[in-house]
């Protein structure tokens, strides 16, 4: 049974199937490229990218929690202009949409990176990412609709690219924002982004992230990422999402569909087991197969009670 | 090209207290490892612990396409590994590392190899291969230890003819003290001729190390350790500050690099 359909549309953009990278889990695509066939995705969502070079946080910045973890990079990247010159010309070599993650602290900062992404060529949607819980100010616009809104619709201005806003699920109710951003042109939403922890070190009575606080990924986030995703999906049924948080498998990815997700980001899998991405794509693809699913779009959001 | 292999195992033996050697049928990571290299291994089936633990390559039989790797056993993953029996299957993903061991080769280099604990194994590995590599090196090896019972692959390296020296703090064999104990005499001795040390241990032993060769202009590998989480270069989790500035990762930038390179 080859004619199947595992192809998706998020805002104008055709994925081959639902599976996509988690930006920050992927490097910028060359990385991985030895590892993972990158045309065998739906996308590839890059490492955020900002308007400067920056180093991150100090070390340990990753540390190891039950059936998770929680991590405090602080967005180390080299800045656009190093990506446009040193990483996209890899990327452009590949039949695969090209997502760019991008991050700033003002909204100045994101219109600067959504122009110069946008005339780069070879990119092909913008991941606002107004979500990171590790630098400060970080989380100011995806608490607030109002703010969320007037940087969508800057951003919207400058570019045609599909544009994806990323959610915070450190809020009380992630729909009044997810909302926002849609009206005020984002074409889709990401979400969850980490939600934010901390770990204590009781023998050395210190905190183990040298930054006190990080974003919590992997399995232990899953079931609320789901929830998440079932909210933001019930309020905006059209809206298509890419859901992400704690998927480790073809069986979690289905369930992210079921649950109203469009596609699926596949983010600290790809830590564990560097084949993640792909060995998901083909293990929804056998699902499809086995259960006689002509379309992969009939499972979005299909659960019943 | 680092890929996930699941590796049955032929043996995993205890050497001493607390260490064990596992043995494995891995043709392809035998083929490819190098000294320095190291695989990720998995144990947990239910996703806790998480993630993967670094190991570096204690030794390889192309011919036979196995692959052994010396550990400690000390957290979750270690103590998994322990009770792993002949017949059942390791989850590993290798050969990892970017920058390895690289033997020096100048004519009649005295290469002289630091190890302390676990730091010993990659190093046992290294020396075979330039035993394999060159008709008769000339090898040194200094291996630490807090105590005597503590001391990892003295007698094979004896028994392979390798000339080995020990150092052990409580002084219950070898020299009592530190390997710098051992490497400055060396060094000194070797002033002015062709040496090249190699170090891997705990990160105290190989900033002395690193001090000590700095200090009297001799070339040192260091393989680095600090925990690494993906060990394929996206999480970003196992960054190293360089002295020329630069902000690396271990896992593929490393893990191992020259004394002056690192910021400690």
């Amino acid at each position: 049974m080859t004619n199947i359909n595992t192809a998706v549309k998020i805002g104008k953009l055709t994925l081959r199937n639902p599976i996509v990278t988690g930006s920050g889990t992927f490097g910028f695509g060359p990385e991985m490229a030895n590892i993972v066939d990158l045309n065998k995705l739906g996308a590839v969502v890059v490492k955020s990218t900002s308007r400067e070079p920056r180093l991150g946080n100090p070390t340990p910045r990753i540390v190891e929690t039950p059936s998770g973890i929680l991590n405090a990079i602080g967005l180390q990247n080299s800045g656009v202009d190093n990506f446009i010159a040193e990483k996209l010309p890899f990327l452009r070599n590949y039949d695969v949409p090209i997502i760019v993650n991008l991050v700033g602290t003002e909204v100045a900062d994101y219109v600067h990176l959504a122009e110069k992404l946008t005339a780069a060529g070879g990119v092909h949607g913008l991941e606002i990412n107004i979500s990171c819980p590790n630098v400060s100010h970080g989380c100011d616009f995806a608490v607030d609709p109002a703010l969320t809104a007037e940087l969508i619709r800057e951003v919207r201005k400058v570019t045609d690219l599909t544009l994806i806003t990323k959610l915070s699920p450190n809020v009380t109710d992630m729909v009044p924002i997810a909302r926002a951003a849609v009206d005020a042109g984002s074409d889709a939403l990401s979400l969850i982004n980490t939600l934010i922890g901390t770990a204590i070190d009781v023998r050395k009575r210190k905190f183990r992230l040298a930054n006190i606080t990080g974003g919590l990924s992997g399995p232990a986030v899953k079931p609320i990422a789901l929830r998440c995703v079932w909210q933001v999906h019930r309020a905006l049924p059209n809206v298509p999402l890419i859901g992400m948080g704690g998927i480790m498998s073809a069986t979690d990815a289905i369930e992210f569909l079921l649950a109203g997700a469009t596609a699926i980001a596949i983010g600290t899998a790809t830590f564990v087991n560097p084949t993640a991405s792909t060995d998901i794509a083909a293990g929804l693809e056998a699902y499809l197969i086995e259960n006689g699913i002509a379309d992969v779009n009939e499972l979005i959001g299909a659960v019943t009670q | 090209m680092p890929h996930q292999v699941f590796a049955r195992v032929l043996s995993n033996d205890p050497i001493i207290a607390g260490h064990q050697v596992i043995t494995c049928e891995a043709p392809t990571l035998a083929a490819e490892a190098q000294p320095g290299h190291f695989v990720n291994v998995l144990t947990a089936e239910r996703y806790d612990p998480l993630l993967r633990k670094p190991f570096s390559v204690y030794t390889v039989d192309r011919d036979r396409g196995q692959i052994s790797l010396l550990y400690s056993i000390v957290g979750a993953t270690t103590a998994s590994m322990s009770r792993k029996r002949p017949g059942e299957m390791l989850d590993m993903v290798g050969p990892l590392g970017g920058r390895i061991f690289q033997a020096d080769t100048r004519p009649d280099t005295t290469h002289i190899m630091v190890g302390g604990g676990y730091g010993v194994p990659p190093l046992v590995f290294l020396s075979r291969e330039l035993r394999l590599a060159q008709s008769a090196p000339n090898i040194k090896f200094i291996i630490g230890a807090r105590r005597k019972d503590l001391l990892l692959c003295e007698a094979e390296l004896v028994a392979a003819g390798v000339d080995a020296r020990v150092a052990t703090e409580d002084g219950s064999h070898g020299t009592s003290g530190r390997v710098t104990d051992v490497l400055e005499p060396l060094l000194l001795e070797n002033s002015g001729l062709p040496v090249a040390v190699y170090c891997c241990g705990p990160t105290p032993m190989m900033k002395a190390v690193a001090e000590l060769c700095l200090k009297l202009g001799v070339t040192c590998q260091l393989s680095v350790e600090v925990a690494m989480p993906c060990g394929i270069g996206v999480c970003m989790g196992c960054v190293l500050d360089l002295t020329d500035g630069r902000r690396v990762r271990c896992c593929v930038d490393g893990p191992v690099f020259e004394a002056g390179e690192v910021k400690w």
